[in-house]
């Protein structure tokens, strides 16, 4: 009888063990299958959390490739100010790209404590970030991480690491370094100026992708015997000449293109208009770009639609509006020339309309059939240049023409959400770089509190002090009732 | 499910007569309060990941005392053998008891409220990054109260149960920290373990499958544990 009940007891014992064993390994288990299908959801402000998505092509491009890449970032100096956001700041940016890519391998280092890893990899700074490929390596230094901006009380600490991860990721991986030059001479926008009919922001963005803006001037070239377009050039920029361009000087430029060249126009409602765009089958009629659909509260900035076109692809699936202001309208030749492919980047809603003046109503135009165009609009057309249009010999050249300069200028780049990336993207796709086209994004602001000493007592006695007082009264009243009873 | 509601009434009606309940609640709340002051004044941050961090230790030493006389107690008293006799099946006790536990914690955590409103009150905090912070500790609840309900069916004495439960728990703790204590390589294997590498994500906003898969797991299993301990008391 005791050896049954012992048997039984074994069989229960060992049936439960085994059953409770299985159960563990299958929680095991089932986590190795959710950690290989990671879904994750970002819930802070601007989804500010996870990667950008031009981070995450980047790394993408990174993994494709397949040579490992190792990034070490040194901790900021203790008992500094901040030091705690900016390591924070820097270990959540390293935790994601571990997370999003399986050939970059991080690693945060005690600046103080393991001196030799500084020393080996010879940094002498704090807060800084050695990315290294190979025998290539790029050092971020704390500056271009962080950024005070604002004044007064609004003034505030940001963080640019992922854009200087990303700018560091694009330089250790570009073949070779790349110019974007743009036309100077004529009047055109200057990627030196720092005002905001300047470039100097469309330079930065462009220094993203290590593309650097350099400008070009056809009659000061003294380093060449002939003038032309240097070798070395990845697209050439035409913004806004605000006088005609020579035909020698737009011969140069057609040579350029012949060779499978890069080109952007840029124009304005009232400015000149390049004869190299009638060779490519584009007219820019008379009038401005209006439509019912305008930025609040400007009357003269069409809300632009984006067509189906690698330029736009990403900022339309992310919905992110493009900011232009003052168009001119731009149409290309239909059917298109021989050679010649033509694809609308931007353009009007169907309520938009080609103004040639007439009246107005609460100062904005009014569409009237007898003397404006009708739309949809074009405000912004890519081609592709083959060999039949006789303007190439080799390649494919790609031209980019804008109805708007100002969509480049420091005044909108900030301005419009979809703005960088309209630029960085027309440059990536005038370059032949279409696996880079994403969506970049913006500094990430640190949340941080400006308590005076008063403000520290105050949330020390609210905080520590209030909810456990309330809950121990509560706890006493109910002893003291039931022990009344 | 109307024996589930019938024991989750009854054990919240105990915590609410129970002194002992109201100790655990302020100790914990001075600890948030603590925390999260310590968080501020220190860091300057307009965020909960300091406190979301620590109270998670905090739950570690907490949530198995609290849960720690569920089964012990009943055991001692002799009423667990009526309750497992009574129509009711372990599963729901088991359930039952769990869920007045968590929802002990989520009056907990309600009464840490008044944090966040502070953090608006003197800055600008990410209201999303707070939701899944809260969402992230209530996790780690849920799952550190099942380990307590487990621990709490292995022993008659309810401090027994309870150091248990914190024994069982600390591992999960101390893995989190695993590289302090063995080697780089072994640290990252162990990482998955580690219940605070799984509540990090939420401190920044972010809700990750595994995450929310490990704390579930966790839950799961010892609740599973705890069923398969209870009914063991039949052939035993």
């Amino acid at each position: 009888m005791a050896m049954n009940q012992a048997r039984r007891r074994f069989a229960a014992g060992s049936n439960s063990l085994f059953v409770s064993v299985i159960v563990v390994a299958v929680a095991c288990v089932g986590y190795l299958l959710v950690d290989l299908h990671r879904v994750r959801i970002d819930l802070s402000a601007d989804q500010g959390a996870a990667l950008l998505p031009d981070t995450l092509t980047k790394l993408a491009l990174l993994d494709r490739d397949a040579t490992p890449v190792t990034v070490t970032a040194f901790s900021g100096q203790r008992g500094k100010q901040e030091s705690y956001y900016k390591d924070r700041a820097l270990r959540d940016l390293l935790d994601e790209v571990d997370f999003a890519s399986q050939v970059v391998t991080v690693a945060f280092v005690d600046f103080d404590k393991e001196r030799l890893t500084a020393e080996k990899l010879g940094v002498t700074d704090y807060s800084t970030v050695v990315v290294q490929r190979g025998a290539a390596r790029v050092d971020i230094k704390d500056r271009e991480l962080f950024k005070r901006v604002g004044k007064g009380e609004e003034r505030h600490l940001e963080f640019l690491g992922e854009k200087a991860l990303d700018r560091a990721f694009a330089q250790l991986t570009a073949d070779n370094h790349r110019v974007v030059y743009t036309l100077v001479g004529h009047g055109e926008l200057d990627p030196e100026n720092h005002d905001l009919g300047g470039l100097s922001e469309a330079a930065a963005v462009l220094q993203q992708d290590d593309y650097k803006l350099e400008r070009l001037d056809f009659v000061r070239q003294r380093d060449m015997p002939v003038p032309r377009v240097p070798d070395d050039a990845a697209a050439l920029a035409i913004l806004r000449p605000k006088v005609p361009i020579p035909s020698l000087e737009e011969d140069l430029i057609l040579a350029y293109l012949s060779g499978g060249g890069a080109l952007v126009i840029a124009v304005d409602p009232e400015s000149p208009v390049p004869s190299i765009l009638g060779r490519l089958g584009v007219v820019i009629p008379s009038g401005r770009v209006l439509d019912k659909i305008l930025v609040f509260p400007y009357p003269d900035r069409p809300v632009p639609r984006y067509k189906s076109h690698p330029i736009t692809r990403d900022l339309s699936d992310d919905s992110l509006v493009t900011v232009v202001s003052g168009v001119a309208p731009v149409q290309a030749a239909v059917p298109p020339l021989e050679g010649i492919r033509s694809t609308i980047v931007l353009e009007t809603s169907r309520d938009g309309w080609i103004d040639r003046g007439g009246a107005l109503k609460n100062g904005q135009g009014l569409y009237e059939p007898e003397i404006d165009g009708q739309g949809p609009a074009t405000m912004a057309v890519a081609l592709e240049v083959s060999r039949d249009s006789g303007l190439v010999r080799k390649g494919i050249g790609r031209v980019l023409v804008v109805g708007d300069s100002d969509v480049f200028t420091n005044g909108l780049l900030s301005e419009g959400p979809g703005n960088a990336s309209f630029v960085l993207n027309s440059f990536r796709w005038l370059i032949g770089d279409e696996a880079r086209i994403s969506v970049i994004g913006g500094a990430k602001k640190a949340r941080r509190l400006a308590l005076t000493a008063e403000d520290g007592d105050q949330i020390r006695w609210l905080a520590i002090g209030l909810g456990p007082l309330l809950v121990l009264l509560l706890g006493v009243s109910v002893w003291a009732s039931r022990r009344g009873r | 499910m109307n024996s589930v509601t019938t024991i989750w009434k009854k054990e919240l009606r105990i915590y609410a007569v129970n002194p002992t309940a109201y100790a655990f609640l302020a100790v914990f709340l001075f600890l948030a309060g603590l925390f999260f002051y310590l968080g501020v004044t220190l860091t300057g941050e307009a965020s909960l990941r300091v406190l979301s961090s620590n109270l998670a230790i905090a739950e570690l030493f907490i949530l198995p005392m609290l849960t720690m006389r569920h089964f012990a107690e009943e055991r001692r008293q002799g009423t667990l053998e009526m309750l497992l006799t009574a129509p009711i099946s372990p599963f729901s006790l088991v359930i039952g008891k769990w869920l007045a536990s968590v929802t002990l914690c989520g009056l907990m955590f309600v009464g840490t409220g008044v944090l966040p409103i502070i953090l608006a009150y003197y800055g600008d905090p990410d209201w999303g990054v707070v939701f899944s912070t809260y969402v992230g500790l209530l996790l780690v609840a849920g799952a550190f109260c099942a380990a307590g309900l487990f621990t709490s069916t292995l022993l008659d004495d309810q401090l027994a149960a309870g150091l248990l439960g914190i024994l069982v728990l600390l591992p999960f703790w101390l893995i989190s920290r695993a590289e302090a204590l063995v080697g780089d390589d072994l640290a990252l294997k162990l990482q998955p373990f580690g219940v605070l590498n799984h509540l990090e994500a939420f401190g920044r906003g972010i809700i990750d499958s595994a995450d929310v898969y490990y704390f579930t797991a966790m839950t799961f299993t010892f609740l599973f544990l705890t069923y398969r301990s209870l009914e063991s008391r039949r052939w035993r």
